[in-house]
């Protein structure tokens, strides 16, 4: 590895970014401190999922502990917004995607045929990377979700309850008619965040929920999703390295849809056990 | 650099100096030039465009307006009252003309009771009588130009009239009186050649008036325009018949392709699988876009009113009318509901909505704009259609105005092209009157399509 030799291989993806070694798709995954399926509220099993002839997926085994933030990360690329999709069965929307493998939840499979992915989407919500109220009002945004549902209680007191989670309530309280769009782009965030608790789910993905942020707001967001996991399951997305560190428990990394590694956050920061997790978050590749 | 940049401008600049070399500041001028030329060469069509639209605009609106030598017969009362007073296009004017000739009130009753003795008489055009409109300057307005007592001048036509009527009198110059021989003389020392003197000359034209002749400036586009039934009479034809004709087609053309084509936009972009069957059909749309509107009207002829026994009625004309803006409406309701952000899609579906739900409450909400606009901007290019509507039944004399979907019409563009060739000089009028009409009504459709285009912009 430390001095790159020519491959004979072909330069296909399966062996770019990482010297002249081919990559070896089939893998086991290095894990630290491995949590059992007892207390595991997602348990993902041997999942594979391709877009067409494309494998994105290969293999992925892991358990996300209840109400604690799981972060995700690895290069661009590397299929972890696709596993964070995979756990709401967003993936669904596009038509040309197979899966294979289980994803269970509280030990229902998720993809089991009786399964309504909207059934899986009410009690899994999700945070995007840009912000992307709806073009209502604050207060109908946050409603949005339990109106779908029709929901039977108070809705005022609903909204107030998840505007309050997510920090946003001092700020919006007195202009709930006005429009989403009219908030910054921190606040808009926030507003999804609400928006996203307000269906009231036990797990919320975020998928780079501040690459669009400035720090500040990042600031906010990141000591939010502290506050939150006493109520829910996290599992973030990042780019951000020092992000992971800050806001998560666990840890794991993937590569080109294989899961590398994955354990206790200051564990896979401090102490990477596999060598191109090193490299990652040493910041010399990705 | 930088000591030159906070040094005082003054000091700083200096003649000539250039910052490349000499070879290159000609290449950039060039450049320049040929820039602007490009400029200059597309703007040229611009203003060409502009130009033509504007004189025929002009054109047509100057037309709608003539000079009349009006000279009642002697056979009228000489009353005159409001239009309003006078309903039905004139039955009041019948009743009073009648009066005038001597007809007891009795035989007056009888006669208006009488639909056909009315509608012969309406038909024989010659309401000899003069009434005056409520509306605008002191108007009088009698018969037709068969009848000796009006002449109509075009509103520059001034001078032709003057030149043409000096011809005459110097013909036969030898039987003039002394009054004519007087006017003879004033034609022959005016100029009745120059551009800018026909205004001028109206108060020479006036001069030759006879003794009960009156000349007045007719406004041929009024409110009266719009309230007047159909007639063979130019002065009393008006365009209620046919605009209300158009408004009910296009009032069923909408009703009929709104939730067609936005159904029909939803399924293709939202439902319809990725597969030949659907590429097949989208290319399908695009191509009946184009189709020559004389195939709908054919189509029309066949399928509705001949297949499904509707008739040459305001049914028929709204069905083929809708077939024509079909494609159109669907393909811009697809662009509307494509310009909805995938984001907000996947907000919904993020936060457990169904397909359903997702369409109705977030992607239909956002391309309500886009649609309108693109429905409005079809319909108007439908209210101008000609062709299809001839083959429909929108052709011939059609007296009274439609009074349900089942009724025999005409529309504007038809209305106007039967004007056009019916042989009264005058219609000419009331054709350019009626192609106002028509052009104002596009305005107001392209204006309440810009209106909700802006009303609805979102910024995502």
């Amino acid at each position: 590895m430390t001095t790159p030799t020519v491959s004979t291989e072909p330069n296909t993806r399966a062996n770019t970014h990482v010297g002249a070694k081919p990559f070896d798709l089939s893998q086991p995954s290095v894990r630290t401190a491995p949590v059992s399926d007892e207390h595991a509220v997602v348990s993902i099993k041997d999942f594979n999922l391709w877009y067409g002839n494309f494998q994105a997926l290969h293999h992925v085994s892991l358990n996300i502990p209840k109400n604690q933030v799981t972060a995700l990360i690895g290069a661009s690329g590397c299929g972890k917004s696709t596993l964070l999709r995979a756990i709401n069965r967003m993936n669904d929307l596009i038509p040309i995607v197979k899966t294979d493998g289980t994803i269970t939840y509280e030990g229902v499979d998720l993809y089991d045929r009786a399964v309504d992915p909207v059934e899986v989407r009410r009690r899994v919500g999700m945070v995007f990377q840009k912000p992307n109220p709806f073009p209502k009002s604050v207060f109908d945004n946050v409603a949005f979700g339990p109106r779908l549902n029709a929901y039977k209680g108070d809705l005022n007191a609903l909204v107030e309850k998840s505007l309050k989670r997510a920090a946003l309530w001092e700020e919006v309280k007195d202009k709930l008619k006005g429009s989403g769009l009219g908030l910054s782009g921190g606040q808009q965030q926030r507003l999804c965040i609400a928006r996203a608790m307000a269906t009231e789910p036990d797990i919320i993905l975020m998928d780079e929920p501040t690459s669009a942020l400035d720090p500040m707001s990042t600031d906010r967001i990141e000591g939010l999703i502290h506050e939150i996991k006493e109520h829910y399951t996290v599992v973030i997305v990042t780019h951000n390295m020092q992000q992971a560190g800050r806001v998560s428990d666990r840890t794991a990394f993937m590569h080109l849809g294989v899961l590398i590694e994955e354990g206790p956050t200051d564990q896979i920061f401090t102490n990477p056990k596999h060598e191109m997790t090193e490299r990652y978050v040493e910041g010399r590749f990705g | 650099m930088k000591a030159s940049l906070s040094a005082p401008a003054g000091a700083a600049r200096r003649p000539g100096k250039r910052l490349v070399s000499a070879e290159e500041a000609r290449r950039l001028a060039a450049r320049t030039r040929a820039g602007r030329i490009f400029a200059v060469v597309t703007f040229i069509p611009v203003v060409l465009a502009v130009a033509l639209v504007g004189v025929l605009l002009l054109d047509t609106l100057l037309d709608t307006v003539s000079w009349q030598i009006v000279e009642p017969s002697s056979s009228t009362s000489g009353e005159s009252f409001p239009w309003s007073a006078a309903p039905l296009g004139g039955r009041e004017v019948i009743r009073l003309d009648l009066a005038a000739q001597g007809e007891t009130p009795e035989d007056v009753q009888a006669f208006m009771n009488d639909p056909e003795e009315l509608r012969l008489f309406e038909a024989r055009g010659r309401i000899e009588l003069m009434w005056r409109t409520e509306d605008g300057p002191f108007r009088w307005v009698v018969t037709n130009s068969r009848d000796d007592s009006v002449a109509d001048i075009g509103l520059f036509g001034v001078n032709a009239y003057l030149s043409e009527l000096r011809g005459e009198l110097a013909e036969d110059v030898e039987d003039l009186d002394p009054a004519e021989g007087g006017l003879l003389g004033r034609l022959q020392g005016a100029d009745l050649d120059g551009l800018f003197n026909r205004f001028a000359n109206i108060g020479l034209l006036s001069s030759t008036l006879g003794e009960d002749q009156n000349l007045y400036l007719n406004p041929w586009l009024d409110l009266s325009f719009l309230t007047k039934n159909a007639s063979r009479t130019p002065v009393v034809a008006g365009l209620k018949v046919a605009l209300l004709g158009t408004l009910w087609v296009m009032g069923l053309v909408i009703l009929i392709t709104l939730p067609t084509g936005v159904g029909a936009a939803i399924y293709l972009e939202e439902y319809a699988p990725e597969n030949r069957f659907s590429r097949l059909l989208e290319l399908n749309i695009r191509n009946l876009a184009g189709v020559p509107s004389i195939v709908y009207g054919i189509l029309g002829l066949y399928v509705f009113v001949r297949l499904a026994q509707i008739g040459p009625t305001i049914l028929s004309a709204a069905l083929t009318l809708s077939l024509l803006v079909l494609p159109v409406v669907i393909i811009a309701a697809r662009e509307a509901i494509r310009a909805v952000p995938s984001t907000l899609r996947q907000a919904s579906y993020g936060l457990g909505a169904t397909k359903w739900q997702t369409v109705s409450e977030v992607v239909l909400p956002n391309a309500v704009g886009g649609i309108v606009t693109g429905v409005i901007l079809a319909i108007a290019r439908a209210i101008g259609e000609t062709a299809p509507l001839l083959l429909v039944g929108a052709v011939g004399f059609i007296a009274y105005p439609p009074n349900g979907p089942f009724s025999r019409y005409t529309v504007i563009p038809s209305q106007i092209y039967n004007w056009i060739a019916e042989n009264d000089v005058e219609f000419a009028h009331v054709a350019s009157a009626g192609i106002i009409v028509l052009l104002a009504l596009l305005f107001v459709l392209y204006g309440v399509a810009f209106y909700l285009r802006r009303r609805f912009e979102r910024s995502w």
